[in-house]
Order: C-alpha cells, then structure tokens, then sequence
C-alpha cells in the first residue's frame, strides 16, 4: 500500500490531472430530516456526535470549519467511502454524501491516515500498525546491512552499492 | 547463474543501495505518526518557530484570480535570491497571497498584501522533524530541474523496489519449506488483518 500510494502521488499530474486539482466529488446517499432533537446550547462537535450515532456511522471523523451551530457539516473518514454530513439547525436537514471513489484518492487517504488522535479502537490499533510498520522499516534496513556484512562474498559489491546510495543521498540532501 | 541467486543478489544489492531512503522513510514516519507529542515538546521550550526578516513595500503587478499562482511568487524568489529551492504559491484570502519557499534544510514563508502591495519575509527556525518530514513529502515531477527530477526518480526507484523485495521475499521464502507454515500465519495474518482494516476503518 504505501508503494503504491508513494507511486501515485510522485505522479500526481498523471493521476489527478494538471494543477488545480479538482476537490473531490460527492454524491448525495441520502438526505432526511433528523428525527431527534439536538440539545440545547450544543456544540458543533457534540452535534456531529450525535448525527453519527443517529445515522449509524459512529467513527473517525472531524467537523468543518467555520463551526457554527446553524450549519454543521461532519466529514465522516473511511477508507473506501468517505462520507460528508450536512446538518441545517433551521430545518433541521440532513444531507448525507458519499465521496466518489477514485484509486488515486483512496492510496492517499491510507497513506495519509495515522496517529492517535480520535477516541476510537479500531484507529488506535490503525495507528499501532503504523508504528509496527515503522519499526520494520528500520529493522529491515539494519538486518539488511548485517546480513550482507555476513556473506564475505558480496561484501565489495555490496560496499559498492552502500557507498553509491549513501553518496547520492548526502549529494541530494546537501543540493534539494 | 540460476534465478534464486540473481533473485537474492536484486534483493541485495537493491537494498544496499537504497538503504539511505528506506532509514529515511522510515524514521521520519515518526514525527508524522506523533506529531501532538513534537509539537507539544517544541512549544515547551517558548521559542518563536518564525523570525521576520522582511517587511516592505513589493509590487508583483496585477494579481487576477485566472492567472498562474506559481508565476506570482518567480519575482519574489528571484529577488531573495531562492530561485534554487522549491517553492509553492497559494492563495490564502482574497486580499493575500502566500508563498513557501522550502529546501531540505531551510524554510521561508512570503506573504504578500495585494490591496497594500506589501511583502513579509519569515524564516522557519531548524527542526530536525521538519528536516526529516520535509524529505519525506518532496516529490514529484513538476519542477524539471535536474537534482529535483533525479529525487523523484529515487522515489520511483524505492517504490519499485519495495514491490521486488515483497515479491522477492516471498519466492525465497516460499524456497525454504522448513518456514513454509509460520509464513503462511504471517502472511495471513497481515492479508487478514489488513483487509479488516480497509472494511471497518
């Protein structure tokens, strides 16, 4: 996944067109008029949170800016479909969209999602395997190198392709 | 040579070489992955991130909502003497355009007043997050200037190369039968929960 992701967003003209890239694209899944009553004086964050247990998509999400109590709009994470949450106080509206799906789009919110930050299980352990993946990343370049130093055979053309790499990325790092 | 021994010396020797970016890409995944815990730790020691070095008249012209914002910010660089690093324009209100003028190890941030045709310069104070962040988000091809495309190009390389050490790795296990049953449980095991991740996250 995150080979893939880096591809696509390395190639962002070929994946997304030239810039300005174009916000993504939403289609309304349903819309209804809240069937509940929102508590009095609630704030924008406290309002999303009950949208989502109402409409049974409880989970990661964030509210939009500017937070006002008139117009509420969640947008609700998902790996596959992404959801945006309009609540108008006034008639008490809800519109419920769905983000289009497009591959590009979908490599760069995985790529994208980490941390620890919402109160939910399932993206602390999302987070977890971030950390894990990590730890890997580094394990695997290390044991890489130990692994060659062990193999007395590959150590000149190993030293050779360990040397050029890391003479390239100091060059890159001292000139970008 | 056989196939498993040119297999295992790809394998190698790929490795070897782009190890710089794998440590890169996997180090600086941490600040990204604990930004809170960074910043919170960087604003504990009450030191400004932004110095202003500039504040003064400048006149880009006219600034029309149709034309290109990368063009706007040539004449700003240009006159800082930045015309080196890679730089982003942005539009941030109707009234104010800012420009980020970004290297792996300094960063200087524009902003520029249309109504008043004035210009802030401010320099980014060194962190080691941000000089690893920084080399983790540059990419692409948009700049064409040669070291810029030859960055991209390494990132090409390393994403390719990450799908040969999978596939590698997963014929030179598949050669050991002793590893065969743990494998399968790892590999299942990150199919599956990977799958459950992408159906419930």
């Amino acid at each position: 996944m995150y080979a893939v992701s880096t591809f696509v967003m390395n190639h962002r003209r070929l994946f997304h067109g030239p810039p300005p890239e174009p916000p993504p694209q939403y289609e309304v899944e349903r819309e209804l008029v809240y069937p509940g009553e929102m508590p009095e004086g609630a704030t924008p964050q406290q309002v999303a949170l009950q949208l989502l247990a109402t409409l049974d998509l409880d989970g990661a999400h964030a509210v939009a800016r500017p937070f006002t109590a008139e117009r509420v709009v969640v947008n609700r994470q998902d790996a596959i479909s992404p959801r945006r949450i309009t609540y108008t106080a006034a008639d008490k509206k809800v519109r419920v969209e769905k983000m289009i799906f497009s591959g590009a789009g979908f490599f760069e919110r995985m790529h994208r999602r980490r941390g620890y930050q919402h109160n939910y299980v399932l993206d602390d352990l999302w987070a977890i395997s971030v950390d894990v993946t990590i730890v890997a990343l580094i394990l695997l370049a290390l044991s890489g190198i130990w692994m060659w130093w062990e193999l007395r055979v590959t150590r000149r053309l190993g030293a050779l392709a360990l040397g050029a790499g890391i003479g390239l990325f100091c060059l890159l790092a001292a000139v970008l | 040579m056989k196939f498993p021994h040119i297999n295992r010396r790809t394998h190698l020797y790929l490795g070897l070489f782009l190890t710089p970016w794998v440590l890169m890409y996997g180090v600086s995944s941490i600040p990204f992955a604990h930004n809170d815990y960074f910043e919170e730790r960087d604003k504990a020691l009450g030191v400004p991130l932004w110095t202003k070095t500039f504040d003064g008249p400048f006149d880009l012209g006219p600034v029309t909502e149709s034309g290109s914002l990368k063009q706007l910010g040539e004449p700003v660089v240009r006159q800082f003497k930045l015309e080196d690093s890679s730089y982003g324009v942005y539009r941030q209100g109707p009234n104010q355009i800012n420009i980020y003028v970004h290297t792996f190890w300094k960063s200087t941030q524009f902003k520029y007043f249309i109504d008043e045709k004035r210009l802030t310069a401010e320099d980014r104070r060194f962190r080691w997050e941000h000089f690893l962040t920084g080399m983790h988000a540059r990419g692409g091809f948009e700049d064409g200037r040669f070291f810029h495309t030859l960055w991209a190009v390494l990132i090409d390389a390393v994403c390719l190369a990450f799908l040969a050490w999978i596939a590698s790795g997963i014929y030179m296990w598949w050669s050991l039968p002793g590893l065969r049953k743990w494998g399968w449980v790892a590999v299942l095991a990150g199919i599956g929960s990977f799958s459950i991740f992408l159906y419930r996250l």
